[in-house]
């Protein structure tokens, strides 16, 4: 069974924690990075299964953070979670092959169901 | 016809209605539309009528001016053959009595029947003599020839014979003397062989002068008469005769020739006066003659004349006034309704500009507000998660349920932004062919339980005849929505709610959605529109929703208006394109 490693990019700090923290007592093991530039890095090092990926980032947008790395790590999933990204971004975002496209304040339970869902693709895979 | 004749008053005396349009004042360009309306034709008048009346009163001034030196002129032509005609009658008779006194002498004048003879010829030469005498200086008549016995009549005291001792001849005035009879005499005297002085006295009949001055009258409104220097008539006077035989009118001032002067009579009348004082070459005379004319007799034709051209004037004016205050309305009309139409626009220019802004703000406020909220959202979650894997507190459903409520208000917080983000948001329109019939319907199913249970009965009429509308769905569904649920909370139970669709033109389709309920007070009515503005009670409405239903409309290039009274209802109207133009999207 391939590693589910999971990797939270968020510029807000204390949110990226907090919500590792929780996917933590979800047994789901996170890392969590707070700029585009680290986040891309990381992914370049590392195979993380699931990247959370914020599109308001200081450094660079979220969209080009997720074309880095559906180009390098193809078959990394992306979920995008923002403040209120608009029809747009999510056409943008989907078209360029994020996963799903989630609104913050978030529901856990429904990220918690499409984590399970990805990891049982992985499973099967 | 008569809707022509309803507009008439209007187009006279126009109201330039601002009721209830305050809010558009600042826009106008003139603050007073009936002073500017007045002063147009004010002045329009001024140019057009000024110049006419002054050229028509000048116009008046010369006419009367040259009527008047032509009455004078005429006046006095008639009062100098009048003064001809009076000066040869006397001068003829007297010029008569000097040949014969000088021809025939004082024995021949003595005796009886030469004087007959001579009163005979003078009689058939001239006429108008009634007798003729040969008087002593003593004043003694000696010789008397004509039909009245007067022989040895003493004339000494008489004017007439006192006058003729210190010239050489003389005329009396018109007097009855011992027979009672209105004549004149005229005497002239000559010397005896033996030195002494004696005169020859002829009686004039004045029928003859009379009729000859009578004939130069003119006219129903003219008088010639003869008054002596004390203004006492020696022939009639028609219209002039006064007290005692004077005249009532004053008596001219001296004047060697002939002369007409400007006067009134006693009763105020105007009157013009030719006047001349009568001398002949062989003796002076106390006649003046008098030409008396009233000169609203002269002046008729001219007044006939003026009477008609004030006719034409008042006419012209009346029209000239019709025309300036038409088309003066007409004009002035047109720049208050564009003035109105601008001020309208620049208000609606202002509020979109308003609203944008707020939804700037708004969408600012919403990203910001955001962030805090997901990190407390978070932080009550792990909280929670805590709570829950810890078996100790997840047994205790008070802890839990204060977490919910947290998370609870972080929900509709997250409502909140989602909604002014939704408000100030451009999203793109996507537009397809909508039945408003089917969409209408399925809004009311959202509400047909609380309708029931409510007892509130929805009315719809959407004629078949409404086209397809091109437009965008969710768009268009969240503007009924939102209306409908507006009205749901505005009416209470067992009220009515009336939805129905019309054409506006070919091009548009009007929606109006009318509630009973507690109506919009009149102040309230220009707010409706802008985001946070409530009437609810706290927590019970976040005043974002007409706002954002106003945005969606803007969105589909349509228009929404309000109509509402307190305590009769609500109409909101929808005004939507059928079509969305492509080039009013881009």
């Amino acid at each position: 069974m391939k590693h589910f490693d999971i990797l939270i990019v968020d510029d807000e700090q204390r949110y990226a924690d907090m919500l590792a923290k929780r996917l933590g007592l979800r047994s789901l093991t996170c890392k969590v990075c707070y700029d585009g530039q680290t986040a891309i890095d990381i992914v370049g090092e590392e195979f993380f299964s699931v990247v959370i990926l914020d599109l308001r980032l200081p450094d660079l947008y979220g969209t080009e953070v997720l074309t880095w790395i559906k180009q390098c790590r193809p078959e990394t999933t992306v979920i995008i979670l923002t403040g209120h990204g608009t029809e747009k971004d999510r056409e943008q975002c989907m078209a360029r092959g994020a996963h799903s496209f989630m609104n913050k304040p978030l529901d856990i339970d429904r990220l918690v169901t499409i984590m399970t869902g990805i990891k049982e693709s992985y499973r099967h895979d | 016809m008569t809707e022509s004749l309803n507009k008439f008053p209007g187009a006279m005396w126009p109201q330039f209605h601002r009721k209830n349009d305050e809010h558009l004042n600042p826009y106008y360009t003139f603050q007073d539309y009936r002073q500017t309306w007045g002063m147009t034709i004010f002045i329009l008048m001024m140019t057009a009528l000024l110049p006419l009346v002054v050229m028509t009163l000048i116009y008046y001034q010369l006419i009367e001016t040259s009527i008047n030196t032509e009455s004078l002129l005429r006046t006095e032509r008639l009062a100098s053959n009048a003064r001809r005609a009076v000066t040869f009658f006397l001068e003829e008779r007297l010029a008569a009595l000097t040949f014969t006194v000088n021809e025939m002498g004082y024995d021949q004048l003595t005796n009886p029947g030469h004087l007959s003879e001579v009163l005979r010829n003078l009689k058939l030469g001239f006429g108008g003599l009634t007798d003729l005498s040969v008087i002593a200086d003593s004043g003694t008549q000696v010789t008397y020839a004509g039909p009245f016995n007067l022989e040895g009549k003493d004339y000494s005291n008489q004017p007439w014979f006192m006058e003729c001792q210190q010239h050489s001849a003389c005329v009396s005035e018109i007097f009855s003397g011992y027979r009672d009879v209105p004549h004149i005499v005229v005497a002239v005297k000559s010397m005896r062989p033996d030195g002494r002085l004696f005169v020859l006295r002829a009686t004039l009949e004045t029928e003859r002068l009379i009729q000859a001055l009578s004939s130069y009258k003119t006219g129903e409104h003219a008088d010639i008469f003869l008054v002596n220097r004390n203004g006492l008539l020696q022939t009639p006077s028609q219209f002039y005769e006064g007290e005692s035989h004077h005249m009532n009118i004053p008596l001219p001032a001296y004047s060697d020739r002939t002369r007409a002067v400007m006067s009134t009579d006693r009763n105020g009348q105007p009157i013009l006066i030719g006047y001349a004082f009568i001398d002949t070459t062989i003796a002076p005379t106390s006649f003046l003659l008098m030409v008396v004319k009233q000169k609203a007799g002269m002046m008729k034709v001219w007044l006939d004349l003026r009477s008609n051209i004030n006719w034409f004037f008042g006419v012209s004016a009346l029209i000239i006034a019709i025309v300036i205050t038409l088309t003066s309305t007409v004009m002035v009309n047109q720049i208050f309704q564009a003035d109105r139409q601008k001020a309208e626009t620049m208000v609606a220019a202002e509020r979109n500009c308003q609203l944008a802004s707020i939804g700037q703000l708004a969408a600012g406020v919403a990203h910001e507000i955001n962030n805090p909220l997901a990190l407390i959202n978070e932080t009550a979650g792990y909280v929670k998660d805590l709570f829950t894997i810890k078996q100790q507190y997840k047994e205790d459903p008070d802890l839990l349920e204060h977490i919910d409520s947290i998370i609870d208000a972080v929900e509709r917080c997250g409502t909140i932004t989602r909604q002014l983000l939704g408000f100030a948001r451009r999203f793109d329109v996507q537009n397809q062919p909508i039945d408003l019939n089917e969409m209408v319907a399925d809004v009311i199913n959202f509400h047909k339980k609380e309708a029931e249970y409510r007892n509130i009965k929805i009315h719809v009429d959407i004629p078949e005849t409404i086209p397809l509308i091109e437009t965008d769905r969710g768009k268009l569904q969240q503007i009924i929505l939102n209306l409908v649920n507006n009205a749901f909370q505005a009416i209470a139970n067992g009220c009515f709610l009336d939805i129905r669709a019309e054409m506006d033109g070919p091009e548009h389709v009007r929606l109006f959605i009318r509630d009973n309920g507690c109506g919009i007070s009149e102040d309230h009515l220009n707010k409706v529109f802008e985001p946070f503005f409530t009437t609810k009670k706290e927590g019970q409405g976040t005043g974002l929703g007409l706002s954002i239903t106003y945005g969606l409309v803007q969105k589909l290039h349509g228009n929404i208006t309000v109509q509402s009274k307190t305590g009769q209802g609500t109409t909101f109207v929808v005004t939507l394109p059928v079509q969305i133009k492509k080039e009013s999207q881009s």
